[in-house]
């Protein structure tokens, strides 16, 4: 159990250190223990619990945000790790209210269900538009194959980020 | 014509979601809250001789400590019958039977102290003999998981959580007169719904006297139900609130011990205290969906004629019933809809083992029973050479036939789902193609195959019906009040939409109000199928009643008669005039003119008028539900036969589900469950030995991925019919379509390379095939 590996460090709890974090372009500096994940300070002492752990070991991709532009796994990163990085949650992407062009085309394509996939799916489609601005539905497919969706078979996600790309190129 | 019903329309949520606002339980921190942390048996079967808490108790941090001595004695179940009455402690009381039950909780300040509390809790156990393969279980001298009697059990079987048997017709007579019988067993594997978000809850128990409740689930009442009864309180005093749900397929249904540790620690400690479920833990001791193995005899004439079947069902349900005793009264019903048979003879057995318990999934029974009467149906046509499309239509219901139990099927359009997707798919084309492709060099081999499948529209099952409010503001914007939890399928997106049809209103003049049992009436939950059809007809006689005040008031106002006035754009207008008066001036006279009384439209509806229960789990008698839908979905493989792997590429449902009331969320719902079905088919499975999961983690258990998506193709049959009998004849959408699927995918292999999965996930290396 992933509690299990934290159980006995109970007693280091001063190990935490000031770290600062540039999030969605805001500045923070939050103290960290060394074994908290980037993960845990985004939900726990950010507040920012659009980011999503769906299972904290790295499988599901629910914890995606992007750290310097690159897609991360928020749980499996050491916020002291992070620290001085850019990073971008979900909360980040629409500006002054209007949705980014991919949390739209998510709404209209009907690619949220549940919708506890989406932020790091979207961050993850975010990321493949930055490096590729007109992929192939095969390099849509691979790039998300990391972020797990039960509900929606992953079709208008992907049809969603391909109304996406034509509208970029 | 509609306006808003019958459209595609964007989910009303979809802004909070793809923006990281919405709040699912995981998400809510309240100030002062404890984290809970639960500890489980490490063993199978066994008493429990002493559970000593006091260290752990003594521990700095650590708040509360129960156990099985805190909880009162109270039992709860799936069902709870006479027949068969709650059967599971929510915490274990003297003795576990499974790996995994819950024994204790605790509640403390971080994360770290409640693990560390679990640690220091001394439980002494006096191991049991156990037992795990279903057909051991059974046998007489097997290990007693409860010491319980089935009256009416046929054969000496031991361990019977619940037996449903049901026969109609002369099965003999039927078999003698056969021009070809198959007998043949299918079985299903132990599968999960592996919804995104863990199982949570977040309890405060206020100076009030209240327990306010978030919790991660699939109907708020239901929970509501179950907290007050094994808390001991009034409904009146446990608040559910609506939280965002991440998933549930099933697997959010029941109560589980969680839900009610997490009430209690708080009870005792009057702190807020939130348990979030471990993704292991959630894959290694929660509910997965109910495992099935059935034998299925099948009596055919020479046309491929269906004149009986003998069915034995046998589950295992885990250490506690369940919905085990549902699933195998499911299953009989899975088993006759779609064809017809004259005869049948079915026995169901719930077999309790030292497991986990099982819970329903996406479809409760169907895919496994339709699995195997698809896959044999197949087999049939290959032996009498005719052609599978065409036994199929052969056998198919039609509209205004009545079922075995009295149900009818008032409107049907399963030959219309067969011919299109035939039609549509080119499936006999491909499939002789295919046939001959077997015998060519190249090591890839493609597949088309059918399955055919019938879900049924909400039945009786707390809280049975539904209630929905429509208030109208006074500056004419409107609320609709509903007990809907809306798990992602989109339940609030649809009832809004009825209400804007009735009152002629934008979507975005409704603002929904959810899922909390404080302010919104009762709401038969987002399971059972049939949430659109009782939410969604309540709420539509809830907007009609909203509207027939406003048209009294409007009428007075503009010295005509209602009959003459219609409404638009938030106005209302007499008929082909331009003399009109805006919403809320009709509701300010309304409230002038009436004590001060706003305009409430108030609307309830309950499906199955005439009868005062559901239909019995015993033999499965009495009616069932008010409508069914049915499908045909074909679908098309790639195999590899150098390494067996099988890829699902191409889909088609064609389907009757009545009037889709939106048909983007429609789509939606059949992508998942084809998505659901094609990982069911390939690679899915819980591996457990002796108790102890095996693959407790989202890499060894494989759920398809982006790259494993399937191309999806939709027809929805005989829609216009539907829309001229009137636009809310809505049919259950979100369960059936995993069904057909399966055997889809299986028949699609045979036809690539001739091997016959009689097991499920399909394992090419372990041909099994004549």
């Amino acid at each position: 159990m992933k509690g299990d590996k934290v159980k006995s460090s109970r007693k280091r709890e001063a190990a935490g250190r000031l770290i600062r974090l540039i999030v969605n372009g805001e500045e923070h500096v939050v103290i960290a223990e060394d074994r908290n994940t980037l993960l845990d300070v985004l939900r726990s002492k950010l507040f920012l619990t659009g980011t999503k752990e769906g299972c904290g070991t790295g499988e599901c991709g629910a914890c995606t945000v992007l750290v310097d532009g690159k897609p991360v796994l928020a749980c499996l990163m050491l916020a002291i790790n992070a620290s001085g990085k850019k990073i971008t949650t979900i909360e980040g992407l629409a500006v002054d209210g209007k949705l980014s062009p991919l949390q739209q085309a998510f709404v209209e394509f009907g690619a949220v269900q549940c919708g506890f996939c989406s932020p790091g799916m979207i961050l993850s489609a975010t990321a493949l538009l930055y490096e590729n601005r007109s992929p192939t539905r095969k390099e849509i497919q691979k790039a998300l194959e990391g972020n797990l969706c039960r509900c929606t078979g992953y079709n208008k996600i992907v049809e969603a980020i391909e109304s996406v790309r034509r509208g970029v190129s | 014509m509609t306006r808003v019903i019958g459209k595609r329309i964007p989910r009303i949520d979809g802004a909070v979601k793809v923006t990281g606002e919405a709040k699912y339980t995981v998400d809510i921190q309240l100030p002062g809250m404890l984290c809970a942390k639960i500890l489980r048996s490490p063993l199978p079967h066994a008493k429990i001789i002493r559970i000593d808490t006091s260290k752990a108790e003594k521990m700095p941090g650590v708040k509360a400590v129960i156990t099985g001595k805190d909880a009162w004695d109270v039992r709860h179940g799936f069902v709870e019958t006479p027949r068969y009455p709650a059967d599971q402690y929510v915490l274990a009381n003297e003795r576990v039977r499974y790996l995994g039950e819950e024994v204790a909780a605790v509640a403390a300040v971080d994360e770290d102290t409640a693990l560390a509390a679990l640690d220091a809790v001394d439980v002494t156990y006096e191991e049991l003999p156990a037992v795990f393969d279903l057909f051991d279980a059974m046998k007489p001298d097997a290990p007693e998981v409860h010491p319980i009697e089935i009256p009416d059990i046929d054969r000496p079987y031991k361990n019977i959580g619940g037996m449903c048997a049901n026969s109609f017709g002369d099965v003999e007579r039927a078999f003698r007169n056969a021009y070809l019988v198959r007998k043949d067993r299918f079985e299903s594997q132990l599968r999960t719904h592996c919804y995104l978000e863990p199982q949570a809850t977040l309890a405060h128990y206020d100076s009030t006297g209240t327990l306010h409740v978030w919790t991660s689930s699939m109907g708020t009442f239901r929970k509501r139900m179950h907290l007050a009864r094994t808390l001991k309180m009034p409904e009146n005093r446990v608040h559910v609130h609506k939280s965002f749900v991440g998933g549930a397929f099933g697997g959010k249904i029941d109560l589980f011990s969680h839900e009610f540790c997490t009430s209690l620690l708080s009870i005792k400690t009057g702190r807020p205290v939130r348990f979030v479920a471990e993704r292991d833990e959630i894959f290694s001791y929660y509910r997965h969906s109910q495992p099935m193995v059935l034998d299925l005899e099948t009596a055919v004439d020479r046309q491929g004629r269906l004149l009986g079947q003998r069915a034995r069902c046998y589950n295992s349900c885990g250490a506690y019933r369940g919905s085990g005793v549902v699933f195998i009264f499911l299953s009989w019903g899975f088993l006759v809809l779609p064809y017809r048979v004259p005869a049948v003879d079915y026995a169901g057995y719930a077999v309790y083992t030292n497991n986990p318990v099982r819970a329903p999934q996406r479809g409760h029974g169907a895919p496994k029973v339709r699995f195997a009467v698809e896959s044999q149906i197949d087999m049939i046509a290959e032996e009498l050479g005719i052609d599978p499309i065409e036994l199929r239509l052969r056998n198919a219901r039609r509209k205004g036939e009545v079922l075995p139990n009295g149900d009818s099927i008032r409107n049907a359009g399963l030959v219309e789902c067969i011919e299109e997707a035939a039609r549509v798919s080119d499936f006999q084309r491909k499939y002789s193609r295919n046939a001959r492709g077997r015998k060519e060099k190249s090591p890839v081999k493609r597949g088309i195959g059918m399955g055919v499948s019938s879900y049924f529209t909400g039945t009786l099952i707390y809280p049975n019906s539904s209630a929905a409010v429509v208030l109208l503001n006074d500056d004419g914007s409107i609320q609709l009040l509903t007990g809907a939890l809306d798990i992602g399928q989109g339940a609030e997106t649809v009832l809004c939409q009825i209400v804007a049809e009735e009152l002629g209103v934008k979507m975005q003049d409704i603002r929904v109000v959810a899922a909390d049992t404080e302010t919104t009436p009762v709401d038969i939950g987002s399971w059972i199928s049939g949430l659109t059809y009782v939410t969604g007809n309540a709420v539509k006689k809830a907007a009609q009643e909203a509207k027939r005040l406003l048209l009294l008031s409007a009428a007075k106002e503009l010295e005509v008669g209602p009959e003459d006035l219609e409404l638009r754009d938030r106005r209302v207008y007499v008929k082909e005039t331009d003399r009109s008066i805006s919403f809320a001036h009709a509701i300010t006279r309304h409230i002038r003119e009436n004590d001060g009384d706003p305009i409430i439209g108030r609307g309830s509806f309950r499906g199955l008028k005439e009868a005062a229960i559901g239909p019995s789990l015993k033999n499965a008698k009495g009616t069932w539900s008010d409508s069914y839908a049915f499908d045909a979905q074909v679908a098309e493989v790639e195999v590899d036969t150098r390494t067996g792997k099988v890829s699902v590429v191409r889909a088609l449902t064609s389907h009757d589900c009545g009037f889709p009331l939106n048909p983007l969320l429609v789509e939606g719902q059949i992508d998942g469950q084809v998505s659901m079905a094609a990982g069911q088919a390939t690679t899915e499975e819980v591996l457990m030995k002796s108790g102890v999961t095996l693959n407790p983690s989202f890499l060894d258990y494989k759920v398809p991925l982006a790259a494993d998506m399937v191309e999806n193709g939709y027809i929805d049959i005989i829609t216009e019919q539907y829309e001229g009998e009137g636009r809310f004849i809505t049919k259950e959408v979100g369960e059936g379509y995993v069904s057909g699927m399966l055997a889809a995918v299986t028949n699609a292999i045979a036809n690539a390379v001739g091997f016959r999965a009689r097991k499920l996930p399909v394992d090419m290396a372990g041909k099994t095939d004549r």
